[in-house]
């Protein structure tokens, strides 16, 4: 099968990058390859690829560029905003609270918080989809140094209550750090971090466009993070290792595009995922996970009736449908969702959901073939 | 005609794959998932583990075909594994590979085929599959070396219909020598012999983890005398010698197992002579045939002239020729004329205790 006949409805997963995005990162290579922590001229005008860029990103999230700290990742930022103040010179009832929808890069490292004999709380999930505001504030308390809690969940796109939590939290204990992933939200949210009440966040390029192993932690003036990596001082002193210059001009213009053409992408993707979704639903019996709670633009997330979705998905493969099923491992097996098991969903059901993930190189009608090749493959499966 | 290959990662199923696409076959691999550590992950050692889902994903890769692992994990669990364990704590001596080839890959794995609108599904076993009018027929690999009809003997007609052998007619230096030519990683891979989800540790271990223990009871001679103890009946096999008390003299073997008592008794080499036994749970490939027939009743062990009798409830009595050692309750009999696979059992412990005895 030729690639352009192949339909990818996978931009959770990651997305292809933009053209503008690619000839960020050759002009940057090309005018600015040294070092930007040198003293000379070609590392200062790398220097200033590095700076221009910070600037462009700080201003999308209304934020000063110092609290936008380049990482390799939305993985690494989760990393580090959630277990770099647990070390052993805190007071033993420092806690963590958190989900359990997370992405696993924050489950992980609250998991490894847990085996460093910190108390972590994983607040309970409502069968809506979003977290329970209740069990995640009792668990706050004098002694919670983090508090973390994703903006919008990656498999099922529902949006989290994050401005009543950050609210809350505060008015519990106020020096509680809250942090968010945000990668996810980012691809078809605009957000504004200080209003929100996000202290700190972990951003990723390559979701909205920009390349693979660049990412952005934002990190409120108000907190100080020590670092993870040990090295020389690049990056704001806060990060070492030499800074990507190139990836990070490539992520700056994939997301200043994205701001530009902001409505337009959203609205395609919006228009796709309901012409697909009511075809899908008017035609097999199905249940899009909340179909009628706030949702990312990008997501659906369809549970099947009586068809498990790993054969369903290799099918669709087959048929040149490129969509996911949950957290791939490395293997390539794709276990359950930890998300849908946190809602409730029974177990007779979960193997039987798929999530198709629109982003910004969806185009019209893509909605409605997918639909169809889902349709066909439903017919022979089931 | 599409075909779902079964790849392990090994070179056999390697080289089906290769085979199959040169024949101008629409070729798909699959590597079954069928076992996996407590957190989700690969297995490191055995079979089925991380690097050797790594060596097929770039066998297809290479080969240009499309590619998946999917989760068999629940069904080998299930019907495999809790097999396998439940089967020693009974006193008896399980066959996974069987077990598997019936439930899982001739059974789940060739339901999803269908489902993906395979004609046939292909596996890397030395198994020949003869049509004859239209029946099909199973029968030795040309190659007897590797034959591994046995563990197939499950498979009737009509499944056969929908499964392919393509090693049936090649040696396994030929299979070596394919995936050389194909350029395929796998070429010059160890065969693995381990049970898979076991590896290289002991499978009493294994076993120990999964059942409870307390099952110690006495270890007796054939007068019934005892002469020691030991910690779990599951830890012993029909025909073992290994790790039994009482050093000087002629060799010891065990000779039974009671499961009710949990006495294991041992005696002489000669006690465990058999000629007649029953199998359970029978199977034939097409009709039965009951002239010139021969028996394995381990894998790949010797062809013994028998006579076979059927007696009702799926069961059927073997008759030998001449007694022999190593017929183990739990094992599989299987019934050849030929080349051509009649069919199989699994082998009673019941009637073993009488002609042990006798």
């Amino acid at each position: 099968m030729k690639k352009s006949e192949y339909l990818y409805l996978d931009h959770a997963a990651t997305t292809p990058m933009r053209e503008i995005a690619i000839k960020a990162f050759i002009d940057a290579e090309h005018e600015g390859f040294a070092n930007s922590s040198g003293g000379h001229n070609l590392s200062r005008k790398a220097k200033n690829i590095l700076e221009e860029s910070r600037e462009t990103i700080s201003s999308i999230f209304e934020v000063a560029p110092n609290e936008i700290i380049f990482t390799s990742g939305g993985t690494e930022a989760d990393n580090w905003s959630i277990k770099s103040l647990f070390d052993k010179n805190i007071d033993s009832d420092s806690n963590l609270v958190t989900s359990s929808i997370e992405h696993e890069a924050v489950l992980a490292s609250a998991e490894w918080i847990k085996d460093n004999d910190f108390p972590v709380t994983f607040s309970e999930c409502l069968n809506t989809g979003e977290l329970d505001k209740n069990s995640f504030l009792k668990a706050i308390n004098n002694d919670t140094i983090i508090a973390s809690a994703m903006w919008a969940n990656n498999e099922t796109g529902i949006i989290q209550p994050i401005k009543e939590l950050t609210k809350e939290v505060k008015k519990i204990n106020s020096n509680t750090l809250f942090h968010s992933d945000v990668v996810q939200a980012v691809v078809s949210a605009k957000l504004n971090f200080h209003s929100e009440g996000i202290q700190s966040a972990a951003i990723s390029a390559h979701k909205v466009g920009g390349p693979k192993g660049v990412g952005a932690m934002f990190l409120s003036n108000e907190f100080k993070l020590p670092s993870m990596l040990h090295g020389g001082k690049q990056e704001l002193e806060r990060r070492a290792g030499t800074v990507n210059v190139a990836g990070v001009a490539s992520f700056a213009a994939a997301l200043q595009e994205q701001q530009n053409n902001f409505d337009d992408e959203i609205s395609i993707m919006m228009n796709e995922k309901s012409e697909f979704e009511e075809i899908v639903k008017n035609n097999f019996k199905v249940k899009i996970i909340g179909e009628n709670e706030k949702r990312l633009a990008h997501i659906s997330n369809i549970q099947f009736e009586k068809v498990n979705s790993e054969v369903l998905m290799v099918d669709l493969d087959l048929n040149g449908l490129g969509v996911s099923r949950g957290s791939a491992c490395a293997s390539g097996a794709q276990k359950p969702s930890h998300v849908l098991e946190a809602m409730g969903i029974k177990k007779e059901y979960i193997n039987n959901h798929l999530r198709f993930s629109f982003g910004w190189s969806t185009g019209l009608g893509e909605g409605k073939k997918a639909a169809q090749i889902l349709l066909n493959s439903l017919e022979k499966i089931s | 005609m599409r075909i779902l290959v079964a790849m392990s990662g090994g070179v056999d199923s390697s080289v089906v794959a290769g085979l199959l696409k040169s024949q101008g076959h629409e070729v798909i691999g699959v590597t079954m998932k069928l076992w996996e550590g407590p957190n989700g992950e690969m297995p490191e050692t055995g079979c089925c583990t991380a690097s050797d889902s790594e060596d097929a994903r770039k066998v297809a890769a290479k080969l240009d075909i499309p590619y998946y692992v999917m989760d068999y994990t629940e069904s080998f669990s299930e019907d495999v594994v809790d097999n396998f364990v439940g089967m020693y704590a009974k006193g008896l001596t399980p066959n996974p590979c069987v077990e598997c080839n019936r439930s899982v890959k001739f059974d789940h794995f060739l339901t999803q085929a269908k489902k993906l609108k395979c004609e046939k599904v292909a596996t890397g076993h030395y198994a020949k599959i003869i049509k004859n009018d239209n029946t099909y027929e199973l029968h030795k690999a040309d190659y007897l070396d590797k034959d591994q009809s046995y563990v197939l003997h499950m498979l009737t007609s009509e499944k056969l219909e929908y499964i392919e052998f393509p090693l049936g007619t090649i040696s396994k230096p030929e299979v070596r020598q394919i995936a050389a030519e194909l350029g395929l990683k796998t070429a010059f891979k160890k065969d693995s012999q381990d049970i898979c989800f076991v590896g290289k540790k002991d499978y009493r271990n294994f076993v120990n983890t999964r059942v409870d223990i307390s099952s110690s009871g006495e270890i007796v001679d054939n007068k019934g005398k005892k002469i020691g103890e030991h910690k779990g009946i599951h830890e012993f096999t029909v025909g073992q010698r290994k790790g039994l008390p009482g050093g000087q003299g002629e060799a010891k073997y065990v000779t039974k197992i009671d499961v009710s008592s949990k006495k294991v008794h041992i005696g002489q080499r000669k006690d465990l002579l058999v000629r007649n036994f029953l199998l359970d749970e029978v199977s034939f490939v097409n009709d039965i045939v009951t002239n010139d027939l021969t028996i394995q009743t381990r894998y790949n062990s010797e062809d013994l002239p028998c006579n076979i009798n059927k007696v009702g409830n799926g069961q059927l009595e073997v008759t030998l020729h001449e007694s022999t050692y190593g017929v183990a309750p739990g094992q599989f009999g299987v019934i050849y004329q030929g080349t051509k696979l009649v069919g199989g059992g699994r082998i009673s412990s019941k009637v073993l205790e009488k002609s042990g005895n006798g």
